[in-house]
């Protein structure tokens, strides 16, 4: 045996295709001046075969018929979209009785002040939007590469959260615009009623 | 056939016949695996009929990102250390060092000793690796069939296991070696 005799491992992770190219060529080259590391490159190849080509467990032909007798009733995988909507909207009623219960104020007047946030809002908002227009081409330039980056990961938080998370977030994202045009209705007509 | 993620979401939707292809595609290699891993041909049948109940009742977590048969061997794996934990099984940690009857194994350099390999016919080697596969400990051998029987990449086996790729080539290897020195007694 040489000091630059390789590893036993290393034979295996070449017979396995698992070396880089380097590494490969650096032993190969050595084998062919190594008569020991032939000797046990030949031991572990006829192993690797071995291993390799163990002989498959004899399933019975009616297997999968029997798995398929054991399952569940189909109910137990429901419609995913169906989980998604119940967990929202119990987010929002949740959080509609919460408000109610600590203001008082009835769920009629929240509604109607949203309605008439959104028209006064959008009447004041219109001139801008107008103005933003104008440069939207410049900025829609610079921000091309931040929302292609914020799409994706969106996209692989939407993907991690899954549809009863969304539902949630869904939900209380609503429930937390409610509020907030709530209070808005004070600095607008709403408040003039009392 | 068609895709697993297509599967799938066809089995999600109440398609049962969609859920048998899988259970058809995934048979043979899950019953190798399992087979290998309890020593008995009853207890594998029965472990796989229980791993796909478990596969069917959490297809709605299964995410497409992911590969089905790396997320499938996941649970057979989970299920198994759950069934040997309540039995109380010994298993070995992945963080303890493996030792066999003669010491450890750190076998780095060639052996020059005489060829065990040479000494039997293929078949005559399978046979006795099937019968030393029983002496290595649950760790070890499980990474072994799941790349050798099972012909995962390591790197698909760190994500079965949630272990290092290193840790799992080694441990591989460590498996191999000590097959290779019981084979030597058999």
């Amino acid at each position: 045996m040489r000091d630059d005799c390789r590893s036993a491992e290393s034979f295996y992770l070449y017979l396995e295709g698992e070396l880089g190219p380097s590494e490969r060529r650096g032993l190969e080259a050595h084998l062919e001046t190594c008569p020991s590391c032939r000797g046990v490159l030949a031991e572990r190849r006829l192993l690797y075969e071995a291993f390799t080509s163990l002989p498959p467990f004899e399933v019975p032909p009616n297997f999968a018929l029997s798995v398929m007798d054991r399952l569940p009733e189909p109910a137990a995988a429901g419609p995913r979209w169906l989980a998604a909507l119940a967990s929202g909207l119990t987010a929002l009623v949740v959080g509609l009785l919460g408000f109610y219960l600590l203001t008082g104020e009835s769920l009629p007047d929240v509604l109607v002040a949203v309605g008439r946030s959104f028209s006064s809002g959008f009447g004041r908002l219109l001139p801008l939007f107008a103005k933003l227009l104008k440069v939207g081409g410049l900025l829609l330039d610079v921000a091309s590469g931040f929302v292609t980056m914020l799409g994706k990961g969106l996209v692989a938080l939407l993907s991690a959260l899954g549809p009863e998370g969304i539902g949630l977030i869904l939900g209380l994202g609503l429930l937390m615009s409610l509020l907030f045009f709530f209070g808005a209705k004070r600095l607008l007509s709403l408040g003039e009623k009392s | 056939m068609a895709e697993d993620s297509t599967l799938v979401a066809q089995a999600l939707k109440g398609d049962r016949k969609a859920f048998e292809m899988i259970v058809r595609k995934y048979e043979q290699p899950m019953t190798n695996y399992l087979s290998r891993m309890t020593g008995e041909r009853e207890a594998a049948l029965d472990f796989t009929q229980e791993v796909f109940i478990k596969v069917y009742c959490s297809l709605g977590s299964y995410r497409p990102a992911y590969k089905f048969s790396t997320w499938l061997f996941k649970i057979a794996s989970n299920h198994l250390i759950d069934h040997w934990r309540k039995k109380k099984l010994p298993t070995l940690s992945l963080d303890q060092p493996v030792d066999d009857d003669e010491g450890s194994l750190t076998p780095q350099v060639p052996d020059p000793g005489p060829s065990v390999a040479r000494k039997f016919e293929l078949a005559e080697i399978r046979q006795k690796i099937e019968r030393a596969l029983g002496f290595l400990p649950t760790a070890l051998r499980e990474l072994f069939v799941l790349r050798h029987v099972n012909e995962f990449s390591y790197e698909e086996i760190a994500d079965i296991k949630s272990l290092p790729v290193g840790t799992v080539k080694n441990r591989v290897f460590q498996a191999k070696e000590m097959l290779r020195k019981r084979m030597e007694g058999l």
